[in-house]
C-alpha cells in the first residue's frame, strides 16, 4: 500500500539539519548517513551523501531526478563488477 | 595465453546457437549494437575475427585469414570457440568528450592527494545511478571536479582532494 499523502514524505529529521549545515558551508564534503529509508527531498539536490550499505558509505550525488526516491535505492548492498569494455565515466 | 596490455576485453564467445555456426556472445561494450564497428576483434593468439549480430546476443563470427573472412562452417567449429575472449586495441576506441574518460583508462591510475601524499591506485569505477565514484583502496571518492580536479592519463595519475566527512547521527543517537 502506498503511503498516505497527508503524511508527507518520510525523512529522518536529523538529515534536514545536516543537509542545511552542509549547504551553508558549500564545501567539498560527504554527509555520512545510515538512513537508507529516508526520501530524497528537493533541498538535498546538489549535495553528496555517503549512504551506508552495510559495509561502506557509497557516495550518492543527489540530482533533481532522484527527488522522491529513497537513499537506499542508490547504495546497493550487493555489488557486481563486470568488465569495463568501452564504457565511459563523465566527471560531474 | 594472457592478453596484450593495450587490448580491452569487449566480448566473450558463449555456447553455439543452432547448426550453422552461430554463437552466443556476451558483450561488454557500452552499446552492443556498436560492437561490429570495432571489427576486426582480436583474440589472445592474435587471430582477427569479424562479428555480425544475427539476433539478441547471437552473432555470426568469421575469422579473417589473409584479409578474407571465413565464416564458421558448422556447430562443431562454433564449439571450438567457446570462451574465446575478443579484444579491441585501445587506440581504436574513439576519443571521448571533454571530461569523459574510459573506465579502462581510469582503472590502475595512481591516486595522489593534493598535498602529494600517495593514496593508492584506482581499483574500480562504480556508478549506481547517483554519480560516478572511484574506489581507491578503502576510499570511495566522488568523481567530481571538486574531489578529482586533475586526471592525467598520460602521466598515469589522478589528483584527489579528499572530501571532508560530516557524520550524520547513527539511528540510536537520533532516537535518543
Amino acid at each position: 500500500m502506498t503511503r498516505s499523502v497527508w503524511k508527507g514524505p518520510f525523512v529522518d529529521g536529523y538529515l534536514l539539519n545536516k543537509a542545511e549545515a552542509s549547504r551553508q558551508s558549500s564545501r567539498n564534503e560527504i554527509i555520512k548517513i545510515w538512513s537508507r529509508r529516508s526520501t530524497i527531498l528537493p533541498q538535498f539536490v546538489g549535495l553528496t551523501f555517503g549512504v551506508y550499505n552495510g559495509h561502506k558509505f557509497l557516495p550518492v550525488q543527489v540530482n533533481e531526478n532522484m527527488v522522491g526516491h529513497k537513499f537506499g535505492e542508490f547504495s546497493p548492498t550487493r555489488n557486481f563488477t563486470g568488465h569495463s569494455g568501452d564504457k565511459k565515466a563523465k566527471r560531474g | 595465453m594472457s592478453r596484450v596490455p593495450d587490448h580491452i576485453l569487449m566480448a566473450v564467445v558463449g555456447r553455439p546457437h543452432g547448426v550453422r555456426g552461430l554463437v552466443r556472445v556476451q558483450c561488454h561494450a557500452e552499446n552492443p549494437a556498436k560492437l561490429p564497428r570495432y571489427s576486426p576483434l582480436l583474440d589472445d593468439r592474435g587471430r582477427a575475427f569479424r562479428l555480425r549480430w544475427q539476433g539478441a546476443g547471437i552473432a555470426e563470427l568469421a575469422e579473417i585469414v589473409d584479409g578474407k573472412p571465413l565464416k564458421l562452417a558448422d556447430r562443431a567449429a562454433a564449439e571450438r570457440l567457446v570462451n574465446l575472449k575478443l579484444y579491441v586495441e585501445r587506440s581504436r576506441l574513439p576519443t571521448p568528450d571533454p571530461d569523459e574518460f574510459y573506465l579502462a583508462d581510469l582503472v590502475g591510475l595512481a591516486a595522489v592527494a593534493d598535498d602529494g601524499r600517495e593514496l593508492g591506485r584506482v581499483e574500480a569505477v562504480h556508478d549506481h545511478g547517483a554519480g560516478t565514484f572511484l574506489e581507491i583502496g578503502r576510499l570511495l571518492v566522488p568523481f567530481t571536479r571538486a574531489a578529482v580536479p586533475d586526471v592525467d592519463i598520460a602521466a598515469g595519475r589522478v589528483t584527489v582532494v579528499l572530501p571532508s566527512e560530516v557524520l550524520g547521527e547513527k539511528p540510536a543517537e537520533a532516537a535518543a
